[in-house]
């Protein structure tokens, strides 16, 4: 039966939706309008030059003149807090998919989470300077990765709390390109700098190289391998607090890893593990992230 | 309307509330003193808010490690700017909007604006700007060595000419200083006493970035094309003996007269992208590629001389050569959405990276050529990854995805040397590495505000890089989440575990994180939120190493490491009436370690063992922030901050706790 009343009423309701233009919304939702040109999709209005569909409220929200005849008990065709995720994406999508940082937005972790444009941006309240996000950044993202929240926390970290730093000098919410280090699978949201490389190496631009040593754990494992790049108990966000564990648990010669497949190679017998200026490693390695001039990193 | 207006102070203070949980002592962004909707001005509508004051900071205990950690020191600074200008008819003259934000100008260690320009479909200029006073004590990774104290500057500006129109042009310059003093360090004359000496050194280095671009928009299709010109200086980075330095790291064995090493490095890397995008109704395309071509030339240049056991020495050592590192980048994504419900996306990436370069390299010892030779090497890696994801929503309420990766890895090494004018005796290693990984997860609408999702990654590598790299590895990440206009909570678990077993042992990851959170705002004028997060952290691995007394031996032995981190946050804000605003917060972090109640006596290949496996202590953080309407458009703030270090033990050689009272006084002024 409930077919049946569609299938009657489907053309009369397709005919009935029909573009008011904005003026109508403007009525209700003043407080809206009011400061709407400082929005950036306030372009298609300033130019009104475009068809209703194309600009104002209806070009997102669908015609509204079923809304509109209603006194608003019909709600409109598109209220993007009662759409799916998959459809918010959609809609946004049909005017921001052809942007380079949003190439990969299809198979980011946060489409995946079900995270779409209108957790992060708030088209009519936002209450940050730029980019419509719903809040400042960090708390935006705090808001669902606590547990890194507590990492900039930490004694030693980058300065995302002072506003030194923001996530996305390194992370593209919107997805990112494959790494161009570790196995191309793994992390997938960090985004590549200077077109292919490493985010930390935009900053971080003495560690950069080319280097005719290079120590090719930097550059196969990433900074990773030996930082926490969002905060540390340890100094230098190293993953140990000392570098001796950190070294010798790749350098202890084991199993087939390493470039010559004979595992990483061991210290020399020349080291003293007890003697305190061998438990320092970078006290003499001093170039551990590549070196022009020696091969074990001494200048 | 009027309703709106009732309902924006406190949407305002609503949306203040997360902003203000921050642990360092600054005002909160976004605090406007005047109206909040702004004046008009003619055509434009301009709002501005402007907060300057004094910072005080004192600081007891260690110093340097407050100051690598926290650093705020005394001063008047401009916490807090904020400017917008907008066209009400989005059709200003020269400009429809100016926006400016500012934080930390006039000394903070961290200092940042932000500038918008924009005039529609004309033209767009953003600037970025950013300071860091960077302080790095003498640490005890390096023995008390490699001090810097540094500024490092960022700046970077963006153009984009005709940005609503089909073809654009965008241009856009970037920069990257670091100044200052720090120390290194230097093993000299090693043949005789492997000694270490504290060298001086001036940090001078500076990235250019330079770009050029255009988007052009035809049948549906997008093309983008950059190009890039970055340039790097080691400007000159004269390196001398350091006051008090001669003595060298042991004492007695060699002692160093006099040493002075420049080393300049200047690199240049031009660059081309290119990338194409489509989309359609049934399928999106997109495709990118890079090409750059890094190479950096450099020059060593050092004398020593000093005495050691075979009384006196001298040394001067050359080096130059260059180094590049050639590097392509290719990648392809397609999605398809053959129903509504369905997409399905397939990304194929291809990065290969060449790094080769010659070092020259000539000794000469006491008057005579000790060494001459010249070195190469080469590392080359290949990347391949292709990934096919696809994600179906069954209802309204609930989606689920599920995706497929894998990647090959070619890693190629040559390591060779030779004295100048003989062949070089190349000797080339190869190796592959397949990672094979399976990814799946939901998310389901519980109720209107409650909200799950889950998802779990499961891979393998079969032959990883090093022993610590992913080989067996999975994750599961989980969070339920509830929103109401007024309440938000969440709690969420997060595991990451590797397992790599090599020859000595098995490595062994485990990482797990656990989090709670609640923001309630009670009432117009109390509001609140709290967080408890763990992470914990055990990893164990193989080592091989020399070490005994009176001589060395190898030794086996197995490095563990646990890490437990207890961190809690709070704060609360309380609106006095009209007379004041408060905000009091708390965040501690606790890491018990692994509960262990002392240390073993060091000087024992054990203890060097276990007195590093885990590092227990405690960091909090306190704070008060008073806010109080003066007039009608300037408020007065004052804050206080306590910052509290303390480790449980000297494990790093000495106790480096600290305790620091900050705060601040600061007028929010609007006119």
């Amino acid at each position: 039966m409930k077919l049946l009343q569609l299938l009657l009423l489907a053309p009369a309701f397709a005919a009935a939706q029909s573009y008011v233009g904005g003026d109508a919304c403007r009525t209700c939702h003043g407080d809206i309008w009011a400061d709407f040109y400082k929005n950036p999709h306030y372009i298609n209005v300033a130019s009104g030059k475009l068809p209703p569909e194309k600009t104002g409220c209806e070009s997102c929200h669908g015609p509204g003149s079923l809304h509109v005849a209603s006194h608003g008990a019909t709600p409109i065709p598109r209220a993007f807090s009662k759409m799916p995720p998959q459809e918010v994406l959609a809609d946004c999508l049909a005017c921001h998919s052809k942007t380079l940082s949003r190439a990969n937005i299809r198979r980011s972790a946060h489409t995946e989470a079900g995270v779409v444009c209108n957790n992060c941006h708030s088209i009519h309240k936002s209450t940050a300077p730029r980019f419509l996000l719903a809040k400042i950044q960090r708390e935006l993202c705090y808001g669902c990765h606590a547990e890194v929240r507590a990492q900039f926390d930490l004694p030693v970290k980058h300065r995302v709390n002072e506003g030194v730093i923001d996530c996305t000098d390194c992370h593209n919410p919107h997805g990112a390109f494959a790494p161009t280090w570790r196995n191309g699978i793994r992390p997938r949201m960090v985004d590549q700098r200077l077109f292919d490389e490493e985010p930390c190496l935009k900053c971080h631009v003495d560690k950069r190289g080319p280097f005719v040593f290079e120590h090719a754990a930097v550059r196969i494992g990433g900074c990773e391998a030996c930082h926490t790049p969002h905060g540390s108990s340890n100094p230098q966000l190293l993953r140990r607090p000392v570098t001796y564990t950190l070294c010798l648990e790749c350098h202890n010669g084991a199993g087939a890893f390493g470039l010559q497949n004979s595992g990483v190679p061991m210290q020399t017998a020349l080291h003293n593990l007890l003697l305190p200026q061998f438990q320092h490693c970078t006290m003499c390695h001093v170039r551990i992230h590549g070196s022009n001039a020696d091969a074990n990193f001494l200048r | 309307m009027i309703a709106a207006q009732k309902i924006a102070p406190a949407l305002v203070f609503l949306l203040w509330i997360p902003a203000s949980a921050q642990p360092a002592v600054a005002p909160a962004s976004g605090e406007s003193a005047g109206p909040a909707a702004g004046e008009n001005a003619g055509e434009y509508n301009i709002v501005q808010n402007w907060e300057l004051g004094y910072r005080f900071a004192t600081a007891g205990g260690d110093v340097q490690k407050y100051d690598a950690d926290v650093n705020y020191h005394n001063g008047v600074r401009l916490f807090s700017g904020f400017l917008s200008v907008h066209s009400r008819t989005g059709r200003g003259a020269w400009f429809d909007e100016i926006v400016l934000t500012a934080s930390g100008l006039g000394n903070d260690p961290y200092e940042s604006a932000v500038l918008r320009i924009r005039k529609s479909r004309l033209y767009q200029y953003d600037l970025q700007w950013r300071q860091n006073d960077y302080f790095d004590p003498g640490l005890v990774t390096s023995a008390g060595y490699h001090v810097e104290n540094f500024t490092r500057r960022w700046q970077d500006h963006n153009l984009v000419l005709f940005p609503q129109s089909k073809l654009r042009l965008i241009a856009g310059y970037g920069r990257n200083s670091e100044n200052g003093p720090a120390l290194s360090s230097e093993d000299l004359f090693e043949g005789e006493s492997g000694n270490v000496f504290a060298l001086f050194s001036n940090v001078h280095r500076l990235f250019n970035d330079y770009r050029i671009g255009g988007e052009a928009e035809f049948s549906g299709i997008k093309l983008s094309v950059m190009r890039r010109w970055e340039f790097y200086a080691e400007q000159d980075s004269p390196q001398t003996l350091a006051p008090g330095g001669a003595a060298g790291f042991v004492p007695g064995l060699t002692t160093l007269g006099g040493f002075n090493r420049a080393q300049p490095v200047h690199g240049t890397t031009p660059a081309w992208m290119a990338a194409l995008l489509a989309d359609r109704k049934k399928f999106a395309v997109n495709g990118r590629f890079t090409y750059s071509k890094a190479k950096d030339n450099f020059l060593l240049d050092e004398a020593a001389a000093g005495s050691g056991l075979i009384g006196a020495e001298n040394r001067l050592v050359m080096t130059y050569g260059n180094a590049e590192r050639p590097m392509t980048t290719g990648d392809l994504n397609v999605s398809y959405f053959p129903w509504d419900r369905l997409t399905i996306t397939n990304n194929t990436s291809y990065s290969n990276t060449r790094i080769s370069g010659n070092s020259f390299f000539e000794e000469i010892d006491l008057a005579t050529l000790s060494a001459d030779i010249l070195n190469f090497q080469f590392l080359g890696i290949r990347l391949l990854t292709n990934s096919t994801d696809a994600r179906y929503r069954v209802s309204r309420r609930f989606d689920f995805f599920a995706g497929y990766r894998y990647s090959d890895r070619q890693i190629r090494s040559i390591q060779s040397v030779t004295t100048p004018g003989a062949p070089f005796t190349n000797t080339a290693y190869s190796q592959y590495d397949h990672v094979q990984a399976g990814a799946a997860g939901f998310n389901w609408i519980l109720a209107a505000p409650l909200r799950l999702h889950a998802e779990a990654e499961i891979g393998r590598s079969d032959n990883p890089f090093d022993p610590i790299a992913e080989k067996n590895y999975h994750s599961i990440d989980a969070r339920l989440q509830y929103r109401r206009k007024s309440l938000a909570a969440s709690a969420g678990y997060r595991q990451n575990y590797n397992n790599n077993s090599t020859v000595l042992t098995a490595y062994s990851a485990h990482a797990r994180d656990s989090f709670a959170n609640l923001s309630w705002a009670a009432r117009d004028w109390l509001a609140f939120d709290a967080g408890y997060q763990h992470l914990h952290l055990d990893t164990a691995g193989g080592i091989a190493f020399f070490a005994g007394l009176p001589r060395q031996r190898l030794q086996t032995g197995e490095s563990i490491y646990v890490s437990n981190i207890h961190a809690g946050n709070f704060g609360l804000r309380l609106a006095l009436g009209k007379r004041a605003d408060l905000y009091l917060g708390y965040s501690i972090t606790r890491d018990p370690g692994d509960g262990r109640s002392s240390l073993l006596a060091p000087g024992s290949v054990p203890a060097a063992l276990y007195n590093v496996q885990t590092f227990p202590l405690s960091f909090q953080s306190p704070l008060a922030r008073l806010t109080v309407p003066i007039m009608s458009r300037l408020k007065w703030n004052a804050g206080y901050q306590y910052y509290g270090y303390r480790e449980d033990f000297g494990l790093l050689g000495n106790l480096e706790n600290y305790r620091a009272n900050t705060g601040y006084t600061s007028l929010l002024w609007s006119f």
